[in-house]
């Protein structure tokens, strides 16, 4: 809908700059300065045109002699008409048509004019030619006279007078050629002929060129007037004026458009205008709707952004009960896995002990009783009982055996207590476990972390020493610190136990287990355990830490998990580290570093 | 200022004579005007195209063939041979000054130098070529090609061929002939003989013909205004109709362009028909033919040493 809108709206003032384009284009600006020089042109032609006619006069009256002024117009008209033309010419200019029939007109009639004027200079220059002779060839034949005897100059005194009347007559002709004196010169002519017979040889040759001329001037001259006649009715100015009524009242037509063309143009402006004024306002109030939509959505982001905020926290908050509901969980897992392991050790506890009751009971050194009871019934003769009597000669031998027995026996107790003994300490260890557990929300106290390095080595001593591991301490300047107590044990004993079963199948060098205590840039506490056990497998790396990994026949597979969940409650980690099958691993445990009160 | 001064010393230096330098003569004759300036490319072009016979249809003709320059713009036959070895109908005139004429070719057939180019080209006596071969062998030639490309916008076309012989010929004056040294103010350019010559011949009405700046062609004449010259002269044939044949008006039987009298010392023979092979003898027949009078003695010879020096130069040198 408002797609449709705008696009009518851009349509309308698109048709609108179009129009007011068209318009400028067509108002007649230019039309009216090349008016101007249309109306020059036709001046300058008129001004050629009358130049042509001057010296046309100039020639028929023999004032001069040169024709080139009578071509040279010619020239300079047909360069202003070429341009005339190249203006006029132009479509749109005038009413179909008719611009070409005047210009049609107008090359007809120059090109008349020009035949004209052609014939002018033809016949003019011969008419001149003969017109100046005539003095000459009066002056000739007078002087013929002059030299002629008296006598025959009487005779001929007539014919003198006759050819002066003649040359005179032809003068009076080149002035008005009417047909009276056109009679006159054509009687002259006649007696000169008549008169001819009577002549001598010298004076009829020039009687003779005479009479030609004067012929030539009685058939030259009303043709020289009747050519500047036609020249002069050759309407060409008049058509050049007719040519520029034309141009005017094209151009008044062109005027009145051009003022109504103003007029559509101011109307077209103004509502091109009022459109652009329009969409003005459009824009602005656009922009407000913009700037309102804005801050809207920007009020609806800070809510949300708020209301993510909470729902984070509520989740941490979730996640944290959950975590201590899982921790719960784990408990009651760990509690179960703990009594499974605990019950199964007790088992074998048991059986020990059952072992070791039942032994006891049948024990050989009953026997040892019953030959103490032949001994004392026989105290006042025993040398003699032990020598002579059948009984009495057994019982060295027999109490011989006995030690034997008993030594047996009592070894094999010895080793069912050992194992006994083996088992308590597991259990000890579970429990510690589970312990470590059950006050896992406790509170930091302050603590010595060397002591804490020793409790953990002591609830493991039994174990190390049995397994010949021999303990490295470096232990680094560690000031007293807050700390969590049972955290720390669980991950520490867990990491000591585990060196030392790592290192259980070495047995080609000494089995050396290092633990290190240091702060690191004075705000981490770095605890670690380095063995040189059996190590860890590049594809084992990243399991190690997961709940239920073990390598171990016997493992549970929870210590190294519960280790790294530990360390993370104490805002810390735990690493582990090895080159490889072999060589052994290190656990790195590090804490953020927080001094007991009192420590500097 | 300066410079007038000096030359108004050096004047009075030299005496008289130089001082009436300074003032042309009124004369019914004129000099010629400054050669025009054109584009140097277009006036080259044109004298290449003058001399290169590729212009007739058998390669045999160039303009310059029958246009000698060095035999003052014709060529000494009465009638030149076209290209298939038969002559042409009339003589051939000089090119030289042609562009001054008012009308091309004896007859006026032709107002422009461009259109008198046409005619020639394809002329069935002159050249008897076709446009639209010549352009395509100017076309091909690459060095042509490329010039004319160089001067004209749109290369080698029909009118570029003929603007260029055209712009070539309007170039072809030959200024500082004695005759125009006199007419500018130097009068001792001409001997007292050739002066009484040039008298004879403003007397006698040669002017009423040959005037102007090209001393004649600015306008027709009927040949034989005082007697019948073709019925004298015999054999009349079609070219001796003249204008005629170009208007049909039965003003126009014989009726000729008046030809230039410059250089007409070195254009020999003359007339349309090539019939006076000497000046003298054009000088009679242009007596008694065209004014109808006997001329005294001497006068003829008087008037022929007048024409010679309106004899200019080409090149720097004299015709
Ligand atoms: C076969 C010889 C011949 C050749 C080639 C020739 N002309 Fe001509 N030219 C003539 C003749 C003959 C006339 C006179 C023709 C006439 O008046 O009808 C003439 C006339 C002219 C005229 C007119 C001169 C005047 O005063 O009226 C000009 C200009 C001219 N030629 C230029 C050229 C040019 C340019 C060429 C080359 C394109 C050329 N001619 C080639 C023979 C030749
Ligand atoms: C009435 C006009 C007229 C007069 C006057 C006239 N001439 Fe000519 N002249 C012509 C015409 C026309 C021709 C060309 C005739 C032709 O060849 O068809 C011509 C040709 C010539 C030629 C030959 C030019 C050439 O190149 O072939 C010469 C030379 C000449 N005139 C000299 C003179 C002299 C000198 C006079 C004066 C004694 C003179 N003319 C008077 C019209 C005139």
């Amino acid at each position: 809908m408002t797609v449709l809108r705008r696009l009518g709206l851009a349509f309308i003032g698109v048709l609108l700059a179009g129009i007011l384009l068209f318009m400028y284009i067509n108002s007649g600006a230019q039309q009216a300065a090349s008016y101007i020089e249309s109306r020059d042109l036709i001046r300058l032609l008129k001004q050629q045109d009358a130049i042509w006619d001057n010296e046309i006069l100039k020639s028929r009256i023999a004032l001069t002699h040169n024709y080139d002024p009578l071509v040279s117009p010619l020239h300079e008209m047909a360069r202003l008409w070429q341009r005339l033309d190249a203006i006029e010419a132009e479509p749109g200019r005038h009413g179909p048509s008719l611009w070409e029939a005047q210009r049609d007109e107008y090359l007809k009639l120059v090109k008349e004019k020009t035949r004209l004027v052609e014939q002018f200079k033809s016949h003019n220059a011969v008419l001149r030619n003969s017109l100046a002779f005539l003095p000459t060839g009066e002056d000739d034949i007078q002087g013929q006279f002059a030299r002629l005897p008296d006598t025959y100059r009487l005779e001929l005194q007539n014919v003198a007078i006759d050819t002066y009347d003649l040359l005179l007559s032809s003068m009076e002709f080149a002035q008005l050629s009417s047909p009276d004196i056109a009679a006159e010169v054509l009687l002259g002519l006649n007696q000169l002929e008549v008169n001819k017979e009577r002549l001598p040889e010298g004076l009829l040759n020039s009687v003779e060129v005479l009479r030609r001329h004067i012929g030539v001037i009685l058939r030259e001259q009303p043709k020289v007037n009747e050519l500047l006649t036609g020249i002069e009715m050759v309407p060409l100015a008049d058509r050049l004026d007719t040519i520029t009524n034309l141009l005017e009242k094209d151009q008044a037509k062109a005027a009145a458009k051009y003022e109504r063309n103003h007029v559509y143009l101011l109307v077209f402006a103004t509502l091109l205008v009022l459109i652009l004024i329009w969409l003005g306002i459009r824009l602005i109030r656009s922009f407000a709707e913009i700037k309102r939509v804005n801050n809207a959505l920007q009020t609806a982001n800070d809510e949300l952004e708020q209301r993510v905020e909470e729902r984070t926290r509520q989740l941490k908050d979730t996640q944290s009960e959950l975590m201590d509901t899982a921790r719960q969980a784990g408990m009651a897992e760990i509690a179960t896995n703990v009594l499974h392991n605990v019950g199964n050790v007790l088992n074998s506890v048991n059986i020990s002990a059952d072992l070791v009751s039942r032994k006891l009971r049948s024990s050989k050194a009953l026997g040892l009783g019953k030959a103490m009871q032949l001994i004392n019934e026989h105290t006042d003769d025993l040398g003699h009982f032990l020598t002579e009597d059948a009984k009495g000669k057994l019982l060295p031998g027999y109490l011989n055996q006995l030690v034997e027995a008993i030594a047996s026996e009592q070894q094999s107790l010895t080793d069912e207590l050992a194992q006994l003994s083996k088992s308590v300490d597991h259990i000890k260890d579970i429990v510690a476990t589970q312990q470590s557990y059950a006050g896992a929300n406790s509170l930091l106290e302050p603590l010595v972390v060397s002591e804490l390095l020793e409790d953990a080595l002591r609830m493991n001593s039994g174990a190390l020493t049995r397994h010949h591991v021999t303990v490295i301490k470096e232990y680094g300047d560690v000031p007293r610190i807050m700390g969590d107590k049972h955290r720390l044990l669980l991950i520490l004993i867990n990491l000591i136990s585990n060196a030392k079963y790592a290192m259980a199948g070495v047995s080609n060098h000494a089995r050396n287990m290092t633990l290190k205590a240091d702060v690191v840039d004075g705000e981490t506490l770095q605890i670690s355990v380095k063995d040189e056990g059996e190590g860890i497998p590049e594809e084992n790396m990243t399991r190690i830490f997961a709940h239920g990994f073990t390598t171990r026949k016997e493992g549970h597979g929870f210590g190294l998990h519960s280790c790294a969940l530990a360390a993370i409650e104490m805002n810390g980690h735990l690493t582990a580290h090895s080159e490889g099958p072999g060589k052994g691993a290190t656990f790195q445990l590090q804490v953020p570093l927080k001094l007991a009160e009192g420590e500097p | 200022m300066a410079l007038h001064g000096l030359t108004l010393a050096l004047g009075l230096l030299v005496g008289m004579s130089v001082a009436a330098h300074a003032a042309p003569l009124d004369e019914p004759l004129k000099p010629l005007p400054p050669i025009p300036t054109l584009d140097p490319k277009r006036v080259q072009l044109g004298l290449r195209l003058f001399n290169d016979p590729r212009l007739s249809v058998n390669n045999t003709l160039s303009c310059a063939s029958c246009h000698r320059l060095d035999k003052g713009g014709a060529d000494d036959k009465p009638f030149s041979l076209g290209f298939d070895g038969k002559p042409v109908e009339v003589n051939t005139p000089t090119v030289f000054n042609a562009g001054l004429n008012f009308h091309q070719f004896w007859d006026g057939r032709v107002d422009t130098l461009e259109e008198q180019v046409h005619i020639v080209v394809t002329s069935p006596a002159e050249m008897g070529s076709t446009w639209e071969s010549v352009v395509k062998r100017i076309a091909d030639d690459p060095g042509y090609a490329k010039d004319f490309n160089d001067a004209y916008p749109d290369g080698v076309t029909k009118p570029n061929i003929q603007g260029a012989l055209a712009d070539y010929e309007r170039t072809l004056q030959t200024p500082n002939s004695r005759f125009d040294q006199y007419l500018l103010g130097n009068t001792d350019a001409l001997t007292p003989r050739e002066k009484f010559g040039y008298q004879r011949f403003k007397e006698y009405g040669c002017i009423a013909c040959h005037q102007g700046v090209n001393i004649g062609g600015n306008m027709f004449q009927k040949f034989g205004i005082m007697g019948d010259y073709f019925v004298d002269r015999g054999n009349p044939t079609r070219a001796d109709e003249g204008r005629f044949n170009i208007t049909g008006d039965e003003n126009d039987h014989q009726v000729f362009k008046v030809p230039s009298l410059r250089n007409v010392a070195v254009t020999a023979p003359y007339f349309h028909d090539g019939s006076a092979p000497t000046l003298e003898r054009a000088v009679e027949v242009m007596f008694k033919y065209q004014l109808g009078r006997e001329p005294l003695k001497n006068d003829t010879t008087l008037i022929v040493e007048f024409l010679k020096t309106l004899t200019g130069e080409w090149e720097g040198k004299p015709l």
